[in-house]
């Protein structure tokens, strides 16, 4: 097996490798700025410099030739080699900044000229804390600026587009942007202008940066000089936590972060997961933190006199009951949600059965014409699959206004029906309508009962996406019910560490008052007598793989291992048996 | 004002496309062709640039800006371009830079108000040997300035007269 030595230590290897990228997959590390791995490798910012060489062997005898003290004489490459466009060979010796002083010599001028025209603005850019700029500056740049003269004014604070600022002088021109725009998104919007130390990335004159996956340039950049218009000054990094998610606005399922600071989540970015999304996600998933945070609905809500009126769970948990008890059978009809996970239309089918009512049905929330086969789908809605594996009868508007006539009590798992225009008021005249929902809509507003649940920040449950992938979030967000420090799988930071309720970093009213469907369908059941206990995300997935055959063998521990199961695929017996 | 390429124009693009694999080439002769008929190269020109290429707006742009040569805005009929890089301003560039904003009532970098001239302070031309210099819409040289050759130059381009291309020798070295 070929090998190659890096900094005086041997490594097999096998295929073909980048220097810098198997660098970074050994766990070493290496400064750059200007290489990502889904792109292209233009070799520009010239911070990755390391020394490149080969043993000189005795062509004939094929013996290393020694020096004077015994080692093997390396004959090096005449210059120093950016280690992110070089092909690893057999036999390549590799010098890092960690055993060179030539190559630290190297990254720190590099840096030093990289540095010249960088405003020393950290302190109030919003890139700060997560910078590589900032960072290998810290670690290999020097210690301070010969530049004496005035920097390179640029344009700041230039509106790229409707969700991009561009500050100019930040810029270190590593071409991400783009490239991104070029390679991936492919609307080729940006482009590099002027030359020398004036140039800056922007768009074509007249044209403005609308592409549907911007932001993603802002994450790349390297420096602060893209930044997110709605993001901009709203939080420190280092303020908040950084929890693991999906993208609930559409059927691809997009892993993100959730980024929250007391318990409001602040901005979502992409996650990497290659057989998903990449690095990479649409612009309007991160726009889905306003789901999580705004016109939530705390507390039930019950209808009085044709007035809404804040309740209390016993209540709700009574009154949802007794419409039931003093309805038909025959005439209540449960209706299912591909917006809500896997676990909650599992929880509401098993209680649904339980009472002897209906198999829940659910009508997909497709938009035609709105995907663009890459991440962006038809599909506006996370878990369409989830609800067919799960055996749910698939209806469209037709067949569901046929079936809600019948009705006299309709239940409705989070799905703004009268929003999304499936149903009209007309449809629900003179039937009473329970709405399990995240956020106040047409729908809950019509309600004449509002049970409040968790979103997808609150709590952990699995969506299948329209390849069929089954991907689970976490809990990012506290609700009145849960604590950050009890629970394990909670991340925290800082200021939630050690912050206290008197603290007044810390907000009560963040905290919003609902629950998990399951808990809630658990509290009915059980003023029922029902043997139903649901009590968590995960033993409900257990449940239901080992009740639902398309789910045999998920579990959570699997879906992290795995960042994600393939539900529907021909070879799945095989990798999961 | 729209700006469209004539129907010669337009053949002599198909032309320059003939000549490479792929059309993103053609950007640079394009944007010749297109400064030759406009006069230059502003974001309306890249913008048909682009169109009639079929290439991205950015590239066309971003290629334009980067070259100094081609003028991303109006320039007056004639550009003149005076060199002050180290041996032109040591045999006195700027004092041709000067007694041309002077003599045209503009500053450098400015067009004169019936856009004959515009006066451009450029960096090294090439031409040290010959200085003090400029050089006249990115085409021909004059070289060995002086007051008097700049007086005769002005008459004469304002009279539609470019000046002739000069074939200066290399000093030869006597007495080998």
């Amino acid at each position: 097996m070929p090998e190659v030595i890096i900094d005086g230590k041997s490594y097999k290897y096998e295929g073909q490798h980048k220097l810098l990228q198997f660098i970074q997959d050994l766990g070493k590390e290496v400064p750059f700025f200007c290489y990502h791995p889904s792109m292209s490798i233009p070799a520009n910012c010239r911070q990755c410099m390391v020394k490149v060489g080969q043993y000189i062997v005795d062509r004939e005898s094929g013996k290393h030739e020694l020096d004077d003290k015994g080692n093997k004489v390396i004959r090096w490459f005449p210059k120093l080699q950016t280690a992110c466009n070089i092909d690893i060979a057999d036999g390549m010796v590799v010098h890092t900044q960690e055993t060179d002083e030539l190559v630290r010599r190297a990254q720190k001028d590099n840096l030093e000229l990289i540095l010249i025209n960088h405003p020393l603005d950290c302190p109030i850019c919003d890139q700060a804390g997560e910078c590589p700029l900032q960072i290998q500056t810290y670690k290999y740049g020097p210690e301070g600026s010969r530049f004496e003269v005035k920097k390179v004014h640029k344009p700041k604070r230039i509106q790229l587009g409707p969700r991009v600022v561009l500050d100019a002088e930040r810029c270190i021109n590593c071409t991400r942007c783009t490239r991104f725009t070029q390679e991936i998104s492919k609307t080729h919007q940006l482009t590099i202008t002027r030359r020398g130390d004036k140039n800056y990335p922007t768009t074509a004159p007249g044209t403005e940066f609308n592409d549907p996956y911007s932001l993603n340039t802002v994450d790349i950049c390297p420096v602060g000089a893209l930044t997110s218009a709605d993001f901009r000054f709203k939080a420190r990094v280092w303020e908040m936590n950084q929890t693991p998610g999906i993208d609930i606005t559409n059927g691809k399922g997009c892993n993100i972060d959730l980024w929250t600071r007391d318990n409001i989540v602040l901005r979502i970015t992409p996650r990497f997961n290659m057989d998903v999304n990449d690095h990479w996600m649409p612009d309007a998933g991160r726009e889905a933190y306003k789901i999580f945070n705004e016109n939530r609905i705390s507390r039930p809500l019950q209808k009085l006199d044709g007035e809404q009126i804040l309740s209390s769970w016993n209540n709700a948990v009574a009154t949802f009951i007794e419409q039931i008890d003093n309805t038909e059978n025959k005439n209540i009809l449960v209706i299912g949600s591909p917006h809500a996970s896997v676990e909650e239309n599992y929880s509401l089918a098993k209680f649904s059965n339980l009472m002897g009512l209906n198999q829940p049905v659910f009508v997909p929330h497709l938009k035609e014409g709105a995907g663009d086969g890459f991440l962006i789908t038809d599909d506006q809605a996370p878990n369409t699959v989830g609800c067919r594996l799960l055996g749910f009868t698939e209806l469209d508007q037709k067949a569901l206004k046929k079936e809600v006539v019948k009705a006299s009590l309709v239940i409705l798992l989070s799905d703004h029906l009268l929003d999304r225009n499936v149903l009209t008021h007309k449809d629900l005249d003179g039937k009473f309508l329970i709405t399990l929902a995240t956020n106040h809509s047409e729908t809950t507003k019509r309600a004449d009962l509002v049970i409040p649940v968790t979103t997808a920040a609150e709590h952990a449950a699995s969506y299948v996406n329209v390849d069929g992938r089954i991907q689970r979030t976490f809990r990012a967000k506290e609700t009145k019910y849960t604590n950050r420090r009890l629970d394990m799988e909670m991340s925290e930071g800082r200021l939630d560490r050690y912050g206290t309720n008197f603290d007044n970093w810390v907000t009560e009213d963040n905290k919003i008052d609902c629950l998990p469907v399951w808990r809630f369908i658990s509290e009915a059941a059980g003023s029922k007598g029902l043997d139903l206990v649901l009590s968590d995300g995960r033993e409900i997935m257990d449940e239901i793989s080992s009740t639902h055959n398309p789910f045999k063998g998920v579990s959570y521990q699997l879906m992290d291992e795995q960042a994600g199961i393939l539900l529907i695929n021909d070879s799945k017996e095989k990798t999961n048996a | 004002m729209a700006y469209e390429f004539t129907k010669e124009d337009l053949e002599q693009i198909e032309e320059i496309k003939s000549r490479y694999p792929e059309v993103m080439p053609a950007t640079l002769p394009v944007l010749w062709v297109a400064q030759n008929r406009f006069g230059h190269v502003n974001p309306e020109v890249q913008n048909l640039v682009a169109e009639t290429l079929g290439l991205p707006h950015s590239h066309v742009h971003g290629v334009a800006e980067f070259y100094t040569q081609y003028y991303k805005e109006e320039k007056g009929k004639y550009v003149l371009d005076v060199c002050t890089c180290l041996s032109c301003q040591l045999c006195g560039g700027y004092d041709i830079l000067h007694y041309l904003e002077e003599k045209l009532g503009i500053k450098k970098g400015e067009t004169t108000q019936d856009g004959m001239f515009t006066l451009n302070e450029a960096e090294c031309l090439g031409a040290c040997g010959y200085a003090p210099m400029l050089q006249v819409t990115n085409d021909q040289y004059v070289n060995h300035l002086t007051k008097e050759k700049i007086d005769m130059l002005v008459e004469s381009l304002k009279k539609g007269e470019k000046p002739e291309y000069e074939k200066i020798g290399m000093p030869q070295r006597e007495n080998i």
